[in-house]
């Protein structure tokens, strides 16, 4: 019961406003930066009254960059489709992959099941430079180098451990009994594995989705390297706008919203499953 | 030939040996009931039979077949779990036609069957709910009606009427040998409830340990524990048990409880100088003349109600606690002092080492059984 | 006369808002004497928990007022109501240990050590947890956990024991102990304590009123006795009771001088006009329809009466209950003896008017217990 005077509501509410303000302010102050030229930008001091222009988006569209030293071609829209192909593929991989290994870990035990999937965990802790190296040298030798295929190869090292963790916290949560009754009820096993399990972990098979989506979209460094100028996606492909007349800030504004709406329309858009998911939990009656 | 059998099984998880080289066999259209405190290993049990998990020793025949090598699917039990276990994106109907689903029976014969079983146990109404929207009850006969639909013939009850109201669990515990009669599967009833056990059980299997302590009908069982352990776990309020050394006289034996002389079954002489353990279930004890034979002064203490009788709470001189019960609405004292006594037929007597009943000798056989 | 240790006064309670709003408390009023042991009865979803979680202060009143020896306290925080609560859950501090658990509150009083581990013992000795006093309650059962909490409770003198399942997990054996024991110590001290249960056997042991519940409402608020003999609505009637009273829709006529009534075409009754009292003549013969309840202790077996074939013979030990396929339903009795019955074995059975409970078919209300108006 909530014992609060009105002192303590409005200390509440302010508290909550400055967390809010914390975390929405770069996005706002992108977003605002992304409709301004590079010379209101740098204006000192900055001010939120300005003309906005579309100009930035235009620049990334058509690809080409008209800078002070010239004329610069970006193909950023390329960009942005390999990151939308390279992150998808990804993460239907590690789905096709990691699902049927997390129910293996949650249902069945066996001698050094632990020490496997902490082993595929710890991929995670490791620093991406580490394998780079000699990956990239692997990956010339055998023709992986600069395709699709290669990166999404590396990319399970993100999306394959994020994946089958989140997954098997999921299929562990399924109360046994009900798979036991499904099978009881004369099922089979692979049945019951595609009737009972995956749509009971179907939210969190949802969340642990959309957070490889996530992180594989974000990756920087494994495209750096492994990828060139058409493969690579808009993490990597926004260095082009540090320029040897100085950085495109409108330009890397607009460019930094186009990349982050995919996921951020993708995270609202499957919030409601995962709400969804944690009221499921109410499985055991 | 039983339509269930169990040889010798032995289940260990890691080194905990959860089920200890068990026997039993359940007759055709018998109902088994296994009771115990938990962890005595009665799921443990349940799912064995049920082929969910497999055990380290010894064999399972249904029908006389060894089961071992049978999946789960096609051992033909039905199962209802005691959290139900419904399938939670499924609706009632979808949860009630899974075994017949299974079968690829035909869609009218499905809808036929479950709105048979959906009428008997009154659950016509809420068949499209989701398990969600269902009440406890509704829960339970859902489950129920999932076991039984199938009609497989041997029918696993894993304490179905724990997770439901007390109010719901007496009207189906009323109703459950009826339904149960209807299907002729041999059943398995886990339960911890005695009532349950005792209502239901053409047999009753006390397990505790991994073990089983006792197999027998209910009045063998209620009325002839084998041991003190096994005592306890029947009756409300529960036998009472005093700590007595019997004596002898020319009268024949007797226990000294308080100062007076309870006599005991002249079958139980050879208890006499032994450590033993007196119970005498609290409805076997009434209010009597302090001048009877075996009257014990005691002081009363409380008196409580419950389930229709009356239960009196008394303190000996030593201060022992006692308990009796009587039907309610009959007469007795609620305070002060007052005389207690048993039929001596009804006294048990166990020893306090092993915890073991003493059985009356031969001559008196008649009136332990 | 003292004013009341509580009394709620039209409280309601709804959770959430719109459409999908509950309804989990209507109306109700209540008032708790002082000393008396009050335990809210119903099944799970009646309200009775949010009633207690009312009272407590752990939610809030959407209409009505609580009042807490004679001052409203529906804006008060619970640690400042005088309350003291035995939650059915674990709720211990888990770094504590049980002596500690139970002691915390009489430590913040500024209690004398002596007097608290004094205190401490004496509750322990009753719950019978001596013996796990020094342990954390990570390592204990939950049975002892529940007695750990009811301890912290009961050691207090609060002005009010709020018990919410107090005895939900402990072995059958130890409840029935307990409950005499506990009842024993509320009542020495002068305690006033409400008590949550859907147990009614529990309700019966230590209540002096029970308070029946279902869907918010309350339906009777009477000493166990009252609720049995005189149950207020068919709701009450077959809820109080084990096994539940035994219900018939019935027609009533009159031959003569006597009363019939109509279970089904092949059982009917007839009493003399003068069993009930004038009044309960007059509504039986008015043409409503009206559901006859019998209790199962009721129920006289014999030579004469109305068939019924026998579908079940429990044995429990000490009582027999037997279901019999009667009038189309199902009848259910009970005997204090072993009965010699066989399923399919053909009984006969009467019942006196004076077990005879009538309720009014329509909204259930009761119509006449025992031959007297209601």
């Amino acid at each position: 019961m909530e014992h609060t005077s009105a002192l303590e509501t409005w200390l509440r509410r302010v508290a909550l406003t400055l967390v809010v303000v914390f975390f929405m302010f770069p996005i706002f102050w992108i977003f605002l930066m992304s409709f301004q030229t590079n010379e209101t930008i740098l204006s000192i001091p900055p001010s939120i009254a300005f003309e906005p222009t579309i100009s930035n988006y235009q620049a990334l569209i058509t690809g080409r960059l008209d800078t002070q030293a010239g004329t610069l071609e970006i193909d950023f829209l390329n960009n942005l489709w390999n990151s939308v192909i390279l992150s998808s593929l990804s993460v239907a991989l590690a789905l096709v992959l990691g699902v049927p290994a997390a129910y293996a870990f949650a249902r069945h035990k066996f001698r050094g099941s632990e020490d496997i999937a902490f082993t595929l965990l710890s991929f995670r802790f490791a620093p991406p430079l580490l394998v780079l190296l000699p990956l990239t040298l692997y990956f010339q030798d055998i023709g992986l180098a600069d395709t699709y295929f290669g990166l999404i190869w590396v990319y399970q090292l993100i999306c394959l451990p994020l994946i089958l963790w989140i997954v098997r916290g999921y299929f562990e949560d399924v109360p046994v009994d009900i798979e036991h009754a499904y099978r009881i009820a004369g099922h089979s096993w692979w049945s019951t594995f595609r009737k009972i399990a995956l749509p009971l972990a179907a939210p969190g098979i949802a969340a642990a989705g959309l957070l490889a989506f996530i992180f594989a979209w974000n990756n920087f460094i494994f495209a750096l390297v492994l990828a060139s100028a058409d493969k690579q996606p808009v993490t990597v492909g926004a260095l082009a706008f540090v320029t040897a007349s100085g950085i495109q800030y409108g330009q890397v504004a607009a460019a930094i919203i186009l990349s982050i709406a995919p996921t951020l329309a993708l995270a609202l858009y499957a919030q409601r499953y995962l709400v969804e998911g944690l009221s499921l939990g109410a499985v055991k009656g | 030939m039983a339509a269930l059998t169990l040889n010798n099984i032995t289940k260990r998880f890691k080194s905990e040996t959860v089920l200890d080289g068990v026997s039993l066999e359940v007759g055709e259209g018998e109902t088994l009931v296994l009771f115990g405190p938990s962890g005595a290993g009665k799921t443990v049990l349940l799912r064995l039979i049920a082929g969910v998990i497999d055990p380290e020793e010894g064999e399972i025949l249904i029908h006389g077949r060894d089961v071992g090598d049978v999946a789960p699917e096609q051992r033909g039990v039905g199962m209802a779990f005691q959290n139900f276990a419904l399938f939670p994106h499924m609706s009632a109907l979808q949860n009630i036609a899974s075994p017949l689903a299974a079968k690829k029976a035909s869609e009218s014969a499905i809808g036929e069957a479950v709105t048979k079983i959906a009428r008997l146990l009154k659950i016509e109404h809420v068949l499209d709910h989701a398990p969600r929207a269902l009440s406890n009850g509704q829960k339970q006969r859902t489950a129920l009606a999932r076991a039984l639909v199938g009609s497989p013939s041997i029918l696993l009850l894993d304490d179905p009427l724990r997770n439901v109201d007390a109010k719901l669990r007496y009207e189906m515990r009323l109703e459950l040998p009826r339904l149960l009669a209807a299907q002729q599967a041999s059943v398995i009833y886990v339960t911890q409830d005695y009532k349950e056990a005792m209502a239901l059980g053409d047999r009753i299997a006390v397990m505790a340990g991994g073990e089983f302590r006792q197999i027998g009908p209910p009045e063998a069982i209620y009325l002839s524990p084998m041991s003190i352990e096994i005592a306890r776990l029947f009756g409300d309020p529960t036998i009472n048990l005093l700590e007595v050394t019997p004596e002898a006289d020319s009268q024949g034996a007797f226990a000294r409880l308080s100062g007076s002389r309870v006599p005991l079954e002249s079958g139980l002489a050879p208890a006499v100088g032994r450590d033993c353990v007196l119970g005498v279930r609290p409805e076997s004890l009434g209010f009597v003349d302090g001048a009877s034979e075996g009257a014990v002064p005691v002081v009363i203490e409380a008196e409580t109600p419950l389930n229709e009788k009356i239960v009196t709470l008394a303190l000996t001189k030593a201060g022992r606690e006692i308990l009796m019960s009587r039907p309610a609405g009959t007469q007795g004292p609620s305070e002060g002092e007052a005389f207690i006594a048993a039929d001596k037929a009804e006294i048990l007597l166990f020893d306090r080492e092993s915890g073991l009943r003493i059985e009356a000798a031969a001559a008196n056989v008649g009136v332990t059984a | 006369m003292t004013a009341p240790v509580l009394s709620l006064n039209a409280v309601d309670k709804t959770f959430g808002s719109g459409a999908k709003a509950v309804h989990a408390v209507r109306a109700l009023d209540m008032e708790v004497e002082p000393g008396e042991i009050v335990a809210l009865l119903g099944s799970s979803g009646c309200g009775k928990t949010s009633t207690l979680r009312m009272i407590a202060g752990f939610e809030e009143v959407t209409a009505g007022s609580v009042k807490i020896a004679g001052r409203e306290v529906n804006q008060l925080a619970p640690a400042k109501r005088n309350v003291a609560m035995a939650f059915e859950g674990y709720s211990l501090y888990p770094p504590l240990t049980v002596a500690q658990n139970i002691g915390f509150a009489l430590k913040s009083q500024r209690l004398a050590r002596a007097e608290i581990d004094r205190r401490v013992a004496e509750i322990a000795e009753l719950l019978e947890i001596e013996s796990i006093l020094g342990r954390y309650p990570s390592s204990i059962s939950g049975g002892q956990q529940q007695r750990a909490s009811l301890g912290r409770a009961l050691i207090r003198d609060a002005a009010l024991h709020l018990l919410d399942e107090p005895m939900g997990q402990l072995e059958p054996q130890l409840r029935t102990l307990l409950r005499g024991r506990i009842k024993h110590f509320l009542k020495e001290r002068g305690f006033t304590a409400i008590l949550v249960t859907h147990d009614q056997t529990e309700a019966n042991a230590l209540a002096d009123r029970i308070a029946v519940m279902e869907e918010g409402v309350l339906q009777q608020f009477a000493p166990p006795a009252v609720l049995k003999e005189r149950p207020a609505n068919l709701f009450t009637g077959t809820f109080i009771g084990e096994p539940p009273m035994n219900v018939f829709p019935i027609k009533v006529g009159t031959e003569g001088e006597a009363i019939v009534l109509s279970l089904s075409d092949d059982v009917t009754f007839r009493y003399p006009q003068e069993s009930f009292a004038a009044p309960v003549c007059a509504s039986l013969t008015s043409e409503r329809a009206f559901v006859l309840g019998v209790r199962p202790q009721a129920v006289k077996r014999g030579s004469e009466g109305a068939p019924g074939r026998v579908a079940a013979n429990q044995w429990l030990g000490d009582q027999t209950h037997i279901v019999t396929d009667f009038a189309g339903g199902t009848l259910i009795s009970v005997e204090h003896d072993r009965a010699a019955l066989t399923k399919g074995e053909e009984i006969r059975v009467t019942f006196e008017a004076q077990d005879l409970h009538f309720f009014d078919a329509g909204d259930g209300s009761a119509v006449s217990h025992g031959g007297e108006p209601a």
